[in-house]
């Protein structure tokens, strides 16, 4: 128990100290008329020279004495009286005593709560401080990961189109070579006639006739002509696939996006599947900052998709593509008139490998690759479908001032 | 645990529970009945509009045969929510608990979170709950619309405390009550503090001697 708890043993010296007692002590001695003086528990004087033949009256504060009154002189009536009269003056300030000190413990408690509140608060926070710290390097992790599969997908769904663009382009080039190759063979057996005619030079224009050079000479040359235009129509893929591709331009730069426009309707319709018509109205634009290889690809997979939705619908159909310059930026409208979606296939359109093909026919990366690729130019991509009735593309770019 | 010196021994025991449930009411009558070799006057600290502010005091004492002086101090704590810090500061250092609960079939709530929050300060004083010898009493039969005996016994069957029911104002119960939590007190301390062995005291001398009974010669 320690010295400041209230509900100690109070001592009588504790209670009185020397300078009240000395106020105490005189006046209680007049009214008792004889010596007094006043002592500890242990019958120490406190104050007065107690005679070695003074009687003793104890004061008791709980159960034992706390101290005692002496006096030699004084009879026992009065001394008691004068001991029950401290007593009550003990007791007195004794619940002063104790109500106060009871009073400073419950505040130094409330006190003691507090500061353990507050450190128990200070290390809370600390741990969501670090709590937070590590959730910000989580989040930066997760973005991290997102984002390399989001590069994945996109790559995935590249190699996809370069895939199917790559079939088509290899039929666009196997015909000319086919016409070609088969010219020049063509080509050769009349080189064999002028190499017959060198043996038949004598008999002079009778062995020209009878090896029908005449028609050599001309069919060759149609023969030449066709393959030169057979090897134009295969340059000019090649010039549409690099510029396609864009292998040799920058990624970001000014463009006018009628040009990737056509060259995207110019990838799509070699060939042009039948029953489909390819329309254009290609209003003057102006320059866009963009990545014109990213969007050849968006404009050419939504294209493909009109002309399949016109082939789905087993009906011949349009596919329109439409331009035009607007206040604030570029509006790119393709229309098809071919099997529409119905609103549950819409609400789902932009959904990574989201696809209604059959499995293997599609990957369900187009919409969502190009809308990727439409929200990094800051622009907007909206679908406008009646199921039966065809499908509208909307693209908007804002442009830049 | 007890102040102990050479020549005395003192508990300190504390009647806690819900405002106005009758605890200073169980100290004064436990100073009409007791009587006890050593019994001082109840201290009731300053009160208003008859509730304890601080605490009440009620000091009891009796010689063992050893010669070593056993004192027990019964303090109060104030019941009303408001005093938390003074109930904390009186219920530290308690050997000994009582908890008196209102009988009445409205004041059982407040009942549980007087409970609560006796558990809850011991805990903060560094008392051990689990072990500090511990009576529960349920005070003012006499209402009419008391919760019955039967039903009480049976909410309190699964609890390791005694349960007492009293009615402290007629003094009914109250010195059951006390003789429960001096049994309960004895047995946690007979064997630390020597009291059977260094002290010749037995538990029935231990409860005779604070109530002031005479013991039947064995």
């Amino acid at each position: 128990m320690s010295t400041s708890d209230f509900d100690r043993e109070w001592r009588l010296g504790e209670l009185f100290d020397a300078a009240m007692l000395a106020r105490i002590g005189p006046p209680l001695a007049e009214l008792l008329g004889a010596d007094l003086a006043i002592l500890d528990r242990d019958g120490r004087a406190l104050w007065g020279m107690p005679a070695p033949d003074a009687t003793r009256e104890a004061l008791i504060l709980e159960l034992e004495p706390a101290g005692f009154l002496a006096s030699a002189a004084a009879r026992p009536p009065q001394l008691r009286s004068a001991a029950r009269m401290f007593t009550a003056l003990l007791r007195a300030e004794a619940r002063y005593r104790m109500a106060s000190a009871l009073h400073l413990e419950a505040v130094t408690q409330d006190f003691e709560t507090l500061k353990l509140e507050h450190s128990r608060l200070l290390a809370s926070e600390a741990r969501y401080r670090k709590l937070s710290e590590e959730l910000e390097a989580r989040v930066a992790a997760q973005v991290a990961t997102l984002e390399a599969r989001q590069q994945m997908l996109y790559q995935a769904e590249k190699l996809a189109s370069v895939g199917q663009l790559a079939a088509g382009m290899a039929h666009e080039i196997n015909n000319p070579l086919g016409f070609v190759s088969s010219n020049l063979g063509s080509f050769k057996l009349y080189l064999d006639k002028f190499a017959a005619l060198h043996a038949r030079l004598a008999e002079g224009e009778a062995a020209w006739q009878s090896l029908d050079l005449d028609f050599v000479i001309e069919d060759g040359a149609e023969l030449l002509a066709d393959c030169a235009n057979g090897l134009a129509r295969i340059g000019r893929i090649v010039a549409d696939l690099k510029s396609f591709s864009n292998v040799d331009r920058p990624p970001t730069e000014r463009a006018n996006l009628n040009a990737c426009l056509e060259h995207a309707v110019s990838v799509a319709s070699s060939p042009l599947p039948p029953g489909v018509t390819l329309k254009t109205a290609l209003h003057p634009l102006p320059l866009l900052a963009c990545n014109p290889g990213h969007l050849n690809l968006v404009f050419l997979s939504l294209i493909k998709n009109g002309m399949q939705a016109v082939q789905d619908s087993g009906r011949p159909g349009e596919v329109s593509i439409r331009s035009e310059a607007a206040p604030d930026g570029i509006t790119i409208r393709i229309t098809d008139t071919g099997v529409g979606m119905s609103p549950a296939q819409q609400e789902r359109a932009f959904e990574p490998f989201y696809t209604t093909r059959a499995i293997g026919a599609g990957t369900g990366l187009g919409l969502s690759t190009a809308r990727n690729i439409v929200l990094a130019h800051r622009g907007r991509i909206v679908l406008d479908s009646t199921p039966g009735k065809g499908t509208t593309v909307s693209l908007f770019f804002p442009g830049t001032p | 645990m007890p102040e102990q010196d050479n020549t005395s021994l003192t508990f300190k025991l504390v009647y806690y529970g819900p405002a106005q449930s009758g605890k200073t009411t169980n100290l004064l009558r436990l100073h009409d009945i007791l009587s006890p070799e050593l019994k001082g006057e109840v201290m009731i600290m300053e009160t208003k509009d008859d509730r304890t502010l601080f605490f009440d005091l009620l000091p009891l004492g009796f010689r063992a045969p050893s010669g070593l002086l056993t004192k027990l101090r019964l303090f109060t704590v104030p019941g009303q929510v408001a005093h938390d810090g003074t109930r904390k500061a009186v219920l530290s250092r308690a050997d000994g608990l009582v908890f008196v609960a209102d009988s009445d079939r409205t004041q059982e709530t407040n009942n549980g979170e007087a409970f609560q929050s006796m558990a809850d300060n011991c805990h903060r004083v560094g008392l051990d709950f689990e072990h500090i010898p511990l009576v529960v009493q349920f005070n003012k039969r006499d209402l009419p619309n008391a919760v019955p005996e039967a039903e009480i016994r049976e909410r309190w069957d699964a609890a390791p405390w005694p349960v007492r029911f009293a009615t402290a104002l007629s003094g009914n119960g109250v010195e059951a009550t006390f003789e429960a939590l001096l049994r309960a007190l004895y047995r946690r301390h007979v064997d630390g503090l020597g009291l059977a062995t260094d002290h010749r005291l037995t538990e029935d001398a231990f409860v005779a001697g604070v109530l002031g009974r005479t013991l039947e010669p064995q």
